[in-house]
């Protein structure tokens, strides 16, 4: 073997590299399509990260900087796509999940809007409010938060 | 009897008419009690009415004819006062074979802080963290199940399992690319009772068993869940251990023992699939004196596990199956040392059908076969016990707002 082999990574580990950045790649979550994160206009932050809102969705973060805490606002029907892609979860599973930490005292359950205007409306009304929009909803009073 | 189904009668009444109203927008359930300017209080309720029918044996009531008593509800209330502080408290009464009887208890009663994500403090009457099912299983909506797989979560030991007075810290720990830890650390008082599953199965026992006293015993322990980077897996393994459990019989003979449990679990969401497993072990020496007998020592140390995969279909249809193992002592699962060899073990395979007619209101129906006779309890209603198999049929249904 000559010298410079050793300083060559082996074909394995090559082989690791190139799936462990595919992997990264998969586990990055996609921009979320139709759909936009809104918020009250009293929410602190401007944008989040991916994880981040996911940390909301699945109510590992309570309170917004600042202490308030976090109210979030579902669509009754058609948004399970976004909701997925935010909280890794269908609204089965979501609903589950969410009155597992309520009827333990470790949450407060999500609200319900029954379509996208009542849904904004809601999120206008409510301190700490947070929801997933669609894109063509006209988003008067709340204030649109950017998924990095 | 009739003050039983009456109490019953009144749940329902009461829960229909409230659950109907709320289960539209559910922030109808937000009360402005502390003010128009003050934070709402959230309200949220339950009730369960089941239906237990077996051949063979009496199984969680007398179900040989048809048991209608297992029934769960629950009323709670969500506070947060000041930034970053929660106030929650739930009320709740059951009645499963034997146990519960419809007393109202005070299920938990807390104060929380949250710090940060990765830094809370609960006090008060707090829920006991410990595998899947322990802090949900009065929430009939939280699962497909009528009867939760009993090899790892026992419906009859709720005022031992559920809830410690002291405190806890909790909070999750963000890893980055390995993804986050979330850990529940608590110490406390629990709070069993005379009339409870824990006193009731010793009173199954031979008569010198009863008991007469038992005390509130301090108990501490954690749960850690790592939740992995990729959507819907979880691991997670809970330990606690009581300082001296301690009861005396009717007959005056005192046992002291520190139960120390293990509890290992696993859950993953994929797709409209759900997937669970979990076994737990507990082991205590329990110094026995006075009474009249010599000293002596007992070693109990029993186990169990279950698995189980569910399916949805829509939004009202699931279905799902589980299978769930318990040897009240690991170390003889064929129950060769007892007399009836057959409570050395049970073995329960089961079907369930969920069918969610509102978001509200959820109807089960689940069929079970069972090997075995570990936990009938029951055991004077039960006298000749044996290995063959048996089945046992549950419907339930659950309002919710």
């Amino acid at each position: 073997m000559s010298p410079t082999h050793k300083f060559m990574k082996p074909i394995s580990l090559q082989i690791a590299l190139v799936c462990a950045a595919l992997l990264a790649g998969a586990l990055r979550a996609a921009p979320m399509e139709g759909f936009v994160v809104i918020a009250n206009k009293d929410v602190p932050a401007a944008s989040l990260s991916a994880a981040a809102l996911k940390d909301i969705y699945t109510g590992k973060t309570a309170y917004w900087e600042g202490g308030q805490s976090v109210a979030i606002v579902l669509m009754a029907d058609g948004n399970d796509a976004a909701l997925k892609e935010a909280s890794g979860m269908d609204a089965s599973q979501f609903r589950t999940f969410w009155q597992r930490l309520v009827f333990s005292g470790r949450g407060q359950l999500p609200k319900k809007a029954e379509d996208a205007a009542s849904l904004v409306a809601l999120v206008a009304a409510t301190r700490g409010a947070i929801a997933l929009a669609p894109a063509e909803a006209a988003l008067d009073g709340v204030k649109t938060i950017e998924i990095k | 009897m009739k003050n039983k189904l009456n109490m019953r009668w009144t749940l329902v009444l009461l829960l229909t008419p409230l659950a109907a109203i709320t289960a539209g927008p559910l922030e109808a359930a937000d009360l402005n009690l502390l003010g128009s300017n003050g934070p709402p209080v959230d309200f949220h309720g339950f009730a369960s009415q089941g239906f237990l029918a077996s051949t063979s044996y009496n199984y969680l009531g007398d179900t040989t004819r048809g048991s209608f008593k297992f029934t769960e509800a629950g009323l709670n209330a969500t506070v947060d006062p000041l930034p970053r502080t929660r106030i929650s408290a739930q009320a709740f009464t059951f009645d499963v074979g034997q146990a519960g009887d419809y007393d109202v208890v005070l299920d938990y009663a807390q104060v929380q802080y949250t710090f940060t994500e990765w830094l809370g403090i609960r006090a008060g009457r707090i829920r006991r963290p410990e595998g899947i099912f322990n802090e949900v299983q009065d929430l009939d909506m939280a699962y497909p199940w009528v009867v939760v797989p009993q090899g790892v979560c026992n419906s009859r030991w709720r005022d031992m399992y559920l809830s410690v007075d002291g405190g806890e810290l909790f909070g999750t720990i963000p890893m980055k690319t390995a993804g986050s830890l979330s850990y529940e650390l608590y110490y406390g008082f629990q709070r069993p009772q005379l009339d409870g599953g824990f006193a009731i199965q010793k009173e199954n026992l031979p008569p010198d068993l009863k008991v007469a006293w038992i005390n509130s015993p301090l108990l501490g322990g954690g749960q850690l869940w790592w939740n992995a980077p990729w959507n819907g897996l979880r691991a997670g393994v809970a330990l606690n251990v009581d300082q001296d459990l301690t009861f005396v019989n009717v007959e005056g003979r005192r046992s002291d023992g520190s139960p120390f449990t293990q509890r290992y679990s696993l859950e993953y969401f994929w797709k409209s699939w759900t997937f669970q497993a979990e076994y737990f072990t507990s082991r205590v020496l329990y110094q026995n004196t006075g009474g009249g007998a010599p000293d002596s020592v007992k070693l109990i140390d029993p186990d169990g596990w279950f698995a189980s995969a569910t399916y949805r279909f829509n939004k009202w249809f699931e279905t799902g199956a589980y299978y769930t193992e318990y040897y009240p002592d690991k170390h003889d699962r064929n129950g060769a040392a007892l007399a009836a060899h057959s409570d050395g073990y049970q073995k329960d395979a089961a079907l369930a059908l969920e069918f969610d007619a509102a978001s509200w209101w959820t109807f089960k129906i689940e069929g079970h076969h069972i090997n075995g006779t570990g936990q009938l309890f029951d055991n004077t209603d039960n006298p000749a016990r044996g290995g063959n198999g048996w089945w046992m049929l549950g419907v339930k249904t659950t309002l919710s707002f």
